[in-house]
């Protein structure tokens, strides 16, 4: 009920109202998430493929790792500037879309993916940092990373077809049309 | 000549299977992003070491033979999923700025990638001066961003 309520007021907001009557608003923001995507995602797809033994064997992971990663993060700013105004401009949209609580959930367990894969098994990446074949818990970190990120991408571009989800979230009625 | 070979396919059996499940375009859709983000991270590495930043440790050489099959093989996955869009929305990419301006950068993109670039990256690096590769990289970037742009306007126009 809270969330609602936070989102009721955000789409009554001066900044959202004008995001949503602006004629290039949303096309600008739409194309820049997709050019922030191509940056974020396919930078970390070679990074997950170095992880899991599949390409990029002949650079060390600790290399790819830090080198990509500064890169890696102005895609991330991008795409949170892009999809922030996305979202800010129509949150009842968001509010109710099946797809956009899937992303969501999908980027934080990409969150939580990356952020154990660097406490626990990146610790001692300098005894296995120029093998051909990480550890396992390296190799899972990248197979995870790859799907969770393809995860991503695929239920941004699924937000578009509100109408395609299960049958108990249109139960859930949230958007109040029966 | 070129409307009558959209208008077939659109009526193609491709199409017409492509049209006749609410599932399939969406699918097809998802899978062409995916192999968007493989072939851009596989060019991104790639002009980001042209530029000088990014994986500098690694020679260029083989920076760009380890993406080549993972360019070559996104590129292949982005036509093979393109098709069944193209073939079920033709007349509508037909009639759209967007989509013209999305095949003739890809066009001039894919030659661009698989001559001129492919030469300077396999080039002795020393040979190459310090602005051939940035223009080069630039270049590269510059013609996939504007198919990108090209990409997602198609859907607003």
């Amino acid at each position: 009920m809270f969330v609602r309520t936070l989102f009721e007021w955000l789409n009554e907001t001066s900044m959202s109202v004008a995001l949503r009557e602006s004629i290039y608003g949303y096309p600008i923001s739409l194309t820049s998430h997709v050019v922030s995507m191509c940056l974020i995602a396919g930078l970390l797809v070679m990074m997950d493929l170095r992880l899991t033994g599949l390409g990029n064997l002949k650079t060390s992971v600790s290399d790819i790792q830090n080198r990509l990663f500064p890169w890696q993060m102005i895609g991330l700013a991008m795409a949170v500037i892009s999809g922030g105004a996305l979202f800010f401009a129509q949150p009842m949209r968001f509010y109710v879309n099946f797809w956009f609580w899937i992303k969501m959930l999908l980027m934080l367990l990409a969150l939580v993916n990356a952020m154990w894969f660097h406490n626990t098994i990146y610790q001692s990446v300098a005894q296995w940092d120029t093998d051909a074949r990480p550890p396992k818990a390296a190799r899972l970190a990248g197979l995870f990373g790859l799907l969770l990120w393809s995860g991503v991408i695929v239920t941004g571009r699924m937000i578009a077809y509100s109408g395609l989800v299960p049958q108990w979230w249109k139960d859930l009625n949230l958007d109040g049309m029966g | 000549m070129v409307l009558q070979f959209y208008e077939w396919m659109e009526g193609s059996a491709l199409a017409v299977f492509f049209q006749s499940g609410v599932w399939y375009s969406p699918l097809i859709q998802v899978c062409h992003l995916v192999a968007v983000a493989v072939f851009c991270g596989a060019l991104i590495v790639v002009d980001l070491r042209l530029l000088g930043v990014g994986l500098i440790k690694t020679p260029l050489k083989q920076v760009a033979n380890d993406a080549q099959p993972w360019l070559v093989g996104g590129l292949i996955a982005l036509a093979i999923t393109g098709t069944p869009t193209l073939a079920s929305t033709s007349i509508k990419q037909y009639y759209s700025p967007f989509w013209w301006w999305k095949m003739e950068m890809l066009a001039i993109g894919i030659i661009f990638l698989f001559t001129y670039r492919q030469k300077i990256v396999r080039t002795d690096e020393n040979q190459l001066g310090p602005i051939r590769p940035k223009v080069v990289a630039l270049v590269s970037m510059g013609l996939f961003l504007g198919v990108t742009i090209g990409a997602r306007l198609i859907g607003l126009s």
